[in-house]
């Protein structure tokens, strides 16, 4: 196994701890107030080579989501002209009625709107270098963004192979099937209108600068 | 052929006799734009009169609409029309339900489905974007709903979404509900899906709806939306004073404030200050839950929901671990006559507690968590108010065997038990026994165990109409427009315009302003000081009800639409009524303006009345239709109507009413039937001729 295979795996296997990390993530994640235990997945130093860390990236906090899904017809409307959940890189539809582990025999003592009403959105966590979708595009049609460095797809190069969505630990890429090209945020040129329009305050675009000093204020804190 | 904007332009047919799946071009109902005016259309070409609601012959639209999926704020509405079952006649009703289910229907592709013939055996409607099966139900038939959805979607996945029947549809129990999501049901059709062996419709889709105008001015649109939209019901000023406020209102649903919490939530979410030019605090405006139950809920609030696309939530999602006791999930979803009416069973009031207002919410809770899974309908709280005229006038101890009697816990009902609830519900959905016909609904219910006129004819009672429906925001709201609305319909209006108008916690005098400018001088009288009828009020009906049937094809919810005020001193508190029209063309990319549009509305509400006239085999509209109860005109008998402190109505002045209303639709001012100029003009000739091949088109 070469070296660049064992560090895709790595990440990779990241995957698996992603239930982890929102089940982490559903005890209450609002605004700045960002624990450690979930930092520690995306925080990077801003030293890493190769694609530079994104300005910022959106945080959602599951307390405060009601399940309206504006995020998901606004991310598509505004950007798109059609709405389109399914492609929305903002992911709520999937985890409204059951959460994220889906229909279970006790499914009322699970998470969703048959369970605990608890709704779970996911965004794109702008992931740090190594990339997952820029390293495993085939034709580089990925990059960090000019103006916010958050990951883009170029949509004349990509050819809607799906790697990328294969490889995503989020889950949160698709490629279209009406235009057979990749969709992933691009946190709208610096203003998300995800956040821009939620209804109460679910989402939240946080600087990596204000990730960061989350971190130093809870080491603070002890 | 250039993609629609808005529509997907297909409709779904199935046959369930027959199995046969097929598709039908959406456009060739374009003038009936979606949901209800598609299904009225649908109904008036192939199900003729004489057909019963439980018949294979019988067909059941169900309903999107271009805006459906959009995002339009209040655009998930499904519309279901079909020959409703608690009517003498069985004539065209519709029921209507939010959630999440329009809007998926959407992204998998289709505008509109109709279920027509009965299928052999119990079936499940599969719906993967174009793939449509029909699967066996035979192990769902007989789950409560919650249990039936969350086996389609152990098969679907978890993000399909459901529309389903209990066991009171299964067993062709006329007051039944279709039902998606934990607290979205559609009243009166259930035993139409259970007649067809239809048990559940499940649908997902991975496509679009596309917004065909200017992207700029769709987000322009949108903007002005978000700052002329209230709070539920379209309330526009808070309920408690605030600093932003210039006016406040104790009865209104914005009742997000300082210091009032989602007091479940894990930490718990204050609902602060929602400044109306605030769009990250709209969703929270509307604390229901404490405006339904009172204080005692706000700590049992996990948080608000509701539909998609939509940023007002008034739907309470409580947590009450007391219903665990009763052997039922701890949450509990619902909003509005949800709670109260299982609370009508409640006839010698609730058990003791020691929090204020706590037995009432937990009662109310466990007979909605009850009344929801085993998929029985209200009626607007009709289904209490059968019971209780049976049982305190000892009708139920003539019509009941003895053992059956003897069998029914009355003593739990007497000392305010909960578990009453469950036994009673269940004995209705499963039609045991004699008392379960409480479940034929009203008509059926009074005329089988003779009730008597002090029934039919007295306030507390609530009857409207001979047909047995209940008033719905009738001569309390705006006087002739609320009445006048009331009798228009098959069931209980489910129109919203007028009272969200008048409920909307503006000053009287600012509202009677903006009701002139609408509407027309003396459109709206003040609170319990009526004024005899005049035209400007007919004019207020005929737009409350044109723009409500627009809403249910469209689909918006008349819940929040038409935005006629709005919460900002900066608008002088004007909303704006072309936003329909506005959406409407920037959606489809087809200009409308809100005059066409609403003669789109006429269309449809004169086809309703046309299928009306048509279903009941007599044009008499006013003296075998439009009938209101005596207690409407009774009531308050030391006062004189149009006098202060009653809303007491003139049957004469009601009689002018309808004359006008009649006019203004230009309907035959007699008999208050479609004539055939007015049925021409809106493009109806061919129901004109069939009207008056039957003897039923006014000379």
């Amino acid at each position: 196994m070469s070296q660049e295979t064992q560090k895709k795996k790595g990440l990779f296997e990241r995957s698996t701890n992603r239930r982890q990390f929102l089940k982490m993530g559903c005890q209450g994640v609002a605004g700045a107030a960002v624990s450690m235990s979930i930092l520690k997945y995306f925080t990077s130093s801003p030293a890493a080579a190769g694609v530079p860390l994104a300005d910022g990236l959106i945080i959602a906090d599951p307390n405060q989501c009601t399940g309206c899904k504006r995020c998901e017809t606004v991310c598509t409307t505004f950007n798109d002209g059609k709405a389109h959940p399914y492609i929305s890189r903002v992911k709520v539809n999937r985890n409204y009625n059951y959460g994220l582990d889906g229909p279970r025999y006790n499914f009322q003592d699970g998470d969703g709107q048959f369970g605990n009403f608890k709704i779970i959105p996911e965004p794109c966590m702008q992931c740090e270098h190594p990339v997952p979708c820029v390293e495993v595009c085939p034709v580089d049609a990925i990059s960090a963004d000019d103006i916010t460095r958050a990951r883009v797809v170029d949509q004349e190069t990509c050819i809607g192979c799906t790697l990328c969505t294969q490889h995503c630990p989020w889950e949160v890429i698709t490629v279209d099937p009406e235009t057979n090209k990749d969709q992933k945020c691009f946190l709208c040129n610096g203003k998300p209108a995800c956040v821009d329009n939620c209804p109460t305050k679910a989402l939240d675009y946080i600087p990596w600068r204000d990730v960061a000093n989350a971190v130093k204020r809870h080491r603070a804190l002890g | 052929m250039s993609r629609l904007g808005g529509w997907t332009g297909k409709i779904l047919r199935i046959n369930l006799t027959t199995g046969d799946i097929w598709t039908q071009d959406t456009m060739e109902y374009k003038d009936f734009i979606g949901g209800m005016g598609i299904g009225y259309k649908v109904m008036w070409d192939e199900v003729k009169e004489g057909v019963q609601a439980f018949d294979p012959e019988n067909k059941i639209i169900v309903g999107s609409g271009p805006f459906s999926g959009t995002g339009i704020p209040a655009s998930s509405r499904t519309n279901i029309t079909s020959l409703l079952p608690t009517t003498e006649k069985h004539l065209i009703s519709d029921s209507h339900m939010g959630g999440h289910f329009a809007s998926e229907l959407k992204y998998a592709g289709w505008d509109v489905i109709v279920l027509e013939g009965k299928a052999p055996d119990p079936v499940w409607v599969r719906i993967e974007d174009e793939r449509v099966t029909l699967e066996d139900a035979g192990r769902m038939w007989g789950q409560g709903i919650f249990e039936a959805t969350a086996a389609v979607n152990s098969i679907m996945g978890r993000d399909a979404h459901v529309a389903c029947i209990g066991p009171a549809g299964e067993n062709q129990v006329p007051m039944s509900v279709v039902m998606t999501g934990t607290s979205h049901s559609a009243g009166g059709h259930g035993g139409v899906f259970g007649s067809k062996n239809v048990k559940a419709i499940g649908v997902k889709g991975t496509g679009s709806v596309l917004v065909a105008g200017d992207r700029e001015e769709w987000k322009q649109l949108d903007s002005e939306i978000m700052a002329v939209i209230g709070s539920n019901n379209q309330h526009v000023v808070p309920n408690s004073p605030q600093p932003w406020a210039e006016f406040h209102h104790p009865r209104s649903r914005w009742t997000g404030r300082p210091g009032l919490y989602w007091g479940a939530a894990d930490p718990p979410v204050e609902t602060g200050e929602c400044h109306p030019e605030d769009k990250n605090s709209v969703g929270f405006r509307c604390h229901k839950a404490v405006f339904d139950h009172g204080p005692v809920a706000e700590k049992h609030t996990v948080r608000m929901g509701g539909c998609q696309s939509c940023p007002i939530r008034c739907h309470n999602q409580l947590h009450i671990p007391k219903l665990e006791e009763y052997g039922y999930s701890a949450n509990v979803a619902n909003t509005c006559v949800g709670w109260f009416s299982p609370g009508g069973f409640m006839i010698k009031g609730f058990y003791e507690s020691e929090v204020e207002g706590e037995a009432a919410m937990v009662t109310r809770s466990l007979g909605a968590q009850v009344a929801d899974d085993l998929g029985v309908w209200c009626n607007y709280m009709q289904i209490g108010r059968i019971f209780r005229y049976g049982y305190e006038n000892g009708i139920f101890k003539e019509v009941l065997s003895e053992e059956e009697y003897n069998d029914i816990p009355w003593d739990k009902m007497e000392a305010g038990d909960p578990a009453f609830l469950i036994d009673i519900y269940h004995r209705i959905a499963y039609k045991q026994g004699e008392i379960s016909h409480i479940g034929d609904g009203t008509y059926w219910a009074a005329t089988r165990w003779g009730y008597g006129d002090d029934f039919w004819h007295s306030e507390p009672y609530a009857v409207w109409s001979p047909l047995g429906f209940p008033r719905h925001h009738a001569h309390e709201t705006a006087a002739q427009v609320g009445a006048l609305i009331n009798c228009m319909f098959n069931r209980d209006a489910q129109c919203h315009t007028h009272v969200n108008f008048t409920g909307s916690g503006l000053p009287t005098d600012l509202q009677r302003e903006i009701a002139e400018e609408l509407w027309g001088i003396g459109a709206l009288d003040g609170p319990q000081n009526y004024t005899a009828m005049n035209r400007s009020k007919a004019v207020f009906a005929k737009q409350s009800i044109i723009r409500n049937l627009l809403h249910d094809s469209l689909t918006l919810c008349n819940w929040m639409w038409p935005m006629q005020v709005s919460p900002l001193k900066a608008r002088n508190y004007r909303g704006n009524t072309a936003l329909e029209a506005k959406f409407f063309s920037v959606v489809t990319g087809e200009h409308k303006t809100e005059e066409e549009l609403d003669l789109d509305g006429e269309r449809m509400f004169t086809l309703h009345r046309a299928l009306t006239v048509r279903g009941m085999g007599t044009m008499d509209m006013r003296n075998e239709h439009d009938v209101i109860m005596d207690w409407v005109f009774d009531m308050d008998p030391d006062k004189e109507p149009f006098t202060p402190g009653t809303i007491k109505m003139d049957r004469d002045d009601m009689q002018k009413a309808l004359t006008m209303f009649y006019e203004e639709m230009g309907w035959d001012p007699d008999t208050g039937a479609p004539t055939r100029a007015t049925l021409e003009g809106l493009g109806l000739a061919d129901v004109a001729d069939e009207l008056e091949e039957k003897g039923l088109l006014p000379a």
